[in-house]
């Protein structure tokens, strides 16, 4: 398993997807700063502390970021099939179960990744603003949410990665799927429990970005457990369908 | 004549594509979900033209619209790029600027056909609805509006078309379409005429058509024009080098 894992760093490594990606991060923490100037009867958004490390994590899962890493995962798991290596790998043999489980651990990673980056840019861009107003327990908080976040949204996006693998019809579609997935997270967290059911806006239940009772954390638990659930059923069911 | 030709060869290479036919049934995202909020979530006084707010002229003007003509331009670009198919359609030889055209005329014609998809689809939910006065007064607003988002989108996406024949790929130019809208919709409170997107939004909302876009702005639409306007110029420019360069 370490050694598929380390290949599969080293291929990663040299795709410019991954800079595409980090552009798409860099560039939603620069949309969510610009929206911040908006004045309010004299007082701007971005001069709450607090504010940009807020609004950064919802706005960037609503319309960017979980289309990006579906994206990711996709093209890892489908591009061996496409660019036929997977004939050379068979041969080795490597175990395909073990080969995609690395696939999907090192999407899980990324993920996180991403969204500590979006953690860092709005940290600096708060401390340079106002630093005096950060306190280390808010800060600490925002870190817990954000690692939550990544985690979270890996399992909730799980679905589709393994689905589009399982489909093999072009892994581009993984991002039409998410990308509107993503966008109806907007309306779910209009009503409570659909906000805790809906894995989208569940993450956010989790993360501690809304309020929440106890038995609405449980449900949203139980959404993206539902989730992985359902991405191990289509991938164990891709293995017998070889 | 050459590029009728070409914009039918477009349309037939299209056809077999079933991607496209799907994506058009996500013109009904948003008059689904706002039949949903309509019906469940909000007691609104049944007024047609918040309805329609919700179901064409929010977020599918922002986001859903544009990601998809996005995510159609790339799609008609990558497909000989990736099979390299450019060469031979130089040979034959087709001028680069009217195979350029022939896909942004595909984008426009798509981009309407969307926004027609999404009228009918707000008219049959809102009828659905039953509680909104439904007159014909209404219905053709929503029809005039949805026909000028449809045209003037289309050419607010010039940037994202010229951007897709610089790149062999389609990861960066689907990304770059994510930004593109995402910023579209939150550059409107600062600035609307720096961006195409939300430039289009003014032109659609002007004379306070459309209840609570911009009404705060001073509303300037020559120079929300000249924006879309300038945007696309340097884009044909772009395009131009960049399918120069592809030899």
């Amino acid at each position: 398993m370490r050694t598929l894992l380390w290949a599969e760093h080293q291929k990663i490594r040299r795709l410019s997807f991954v800079w595409i990606a980090i552009f798409a991060t860099v560039m939603v923490a620069v949309i969510v700063f610009l929206s911040g100037l908006t004045d309010n009867d004299g007082i701007r958004d971005i001069d709450t502390a607090g504010w940009y490390m807020a609004v950064a994590q919802p706005l960037g899962t609503f319309f960017v970021l979980p289309a990006v890493i579906a994206l990711l995962g996709s093209y890892m798991i489908c591009r061996e099939e496409q660019e036929h290596t997977i004939e050379s790998l068979r041969l080795i043999p490597v175990n395909e179960a073990k080969l995609t489980l690395a696939k999907m651990i090192i999407t899980l990673i990324y993920s996180i990744l991403f969204y500590l980056l979006l953690f860092a840019i709005t940290l600096l861009t708060e401390a340079g603003l106002h630093f005096s107003d950060l306190s280390i327990g808010m800060v600490m908080n925002f870190l817990k949410a954000y690692i939550l976040d990544g985690l979270c949204i890996f399992l909730a996006i799980s679905p589709i990665i393994a689905l589009v693998s399982y489909m093999k019809k072009g892994y581009w579609i993984a991002l039409v799927i998410t990308e509107f997935y993503s966008f109806i997270g907007l309306f779910a967290s209009t009503s409570n429990t659909l906000k805790a059911l809906y894995p989208i806006t569940a993450v956010f239940t989790i993360s501690g970005y809304y309020e929440a009772s106890a038995s609405q954390v449980i449900l949203s638990c139980i959404s993206l457990l539902f989730c992985v659930g359902f991405s191990a059923v289509i991938l164990a069911s891709m293995k017998k369908y070889k | 004549m050459a590029l009728l030709k070409l914009i039918q060869i477009e349309f037939f290479k299209l056809r077999r594509r079933k991607f496209v036919w799907m994506m058009l049934f996500s013109a009904l995202i948003m008059p689904f979900l706002s039949y949903l909020l309509f019906k469940y979530a909000w007691s609104t006084g049944g007024d047609p033209v918040q309805f329609y707010k919700w179901s064409a002229f929010g977020l599918t003007l922002f986001i859903v619209l544009p990601v998809v003509l996005g995510i159609l331009s790339t799609m008609l670009m990558y497909n000989e790029n990736q099979y390299d198919m450019l060469k031979q359609i130089w040979i034959v030889p087709v001028s680069k600027m009217r195979y350029f055209f022939s896909k942004f005329f595909v984008v426009l014609i798509y981009s309407i056909c969307f926004m027609i998809v999404t009228a009918l689809g707000s008219v049959i939910f809102s009828i659905l609805l039953g509680g909104l006065a439904l007159d014909w007064q209404n219905t053709l607003f929503l029809i005039r509006k949805c026909l000028e988002i449809g045209v003037i989108t289309a050419f607010a996406m010039l940037p994202i078309l010229a951007i897709s024949t610089t790149q062999k790929g389609y990861i960066l130019p689907v990304a770059i379409t994510l930004i593109y809208a995402f910023l579209g919709s939150i550059i409107v409170s600062i600035n609307m005429y720096i961006h195409p997107l939300s430039s289009m939004a003014l032109i659609v909302a002007r004379n306070g058509d459309i209840p609570g876009l911009n009404d705060t702005q001073v509303i300037s639409i020559p120079l929300a024009f000249f924006s879309i306007f300038v945007w696309g110029i340097g884009s044909v420019l772009l395009a131009n080098v960049a399918l120069a360069r592809r030899k």
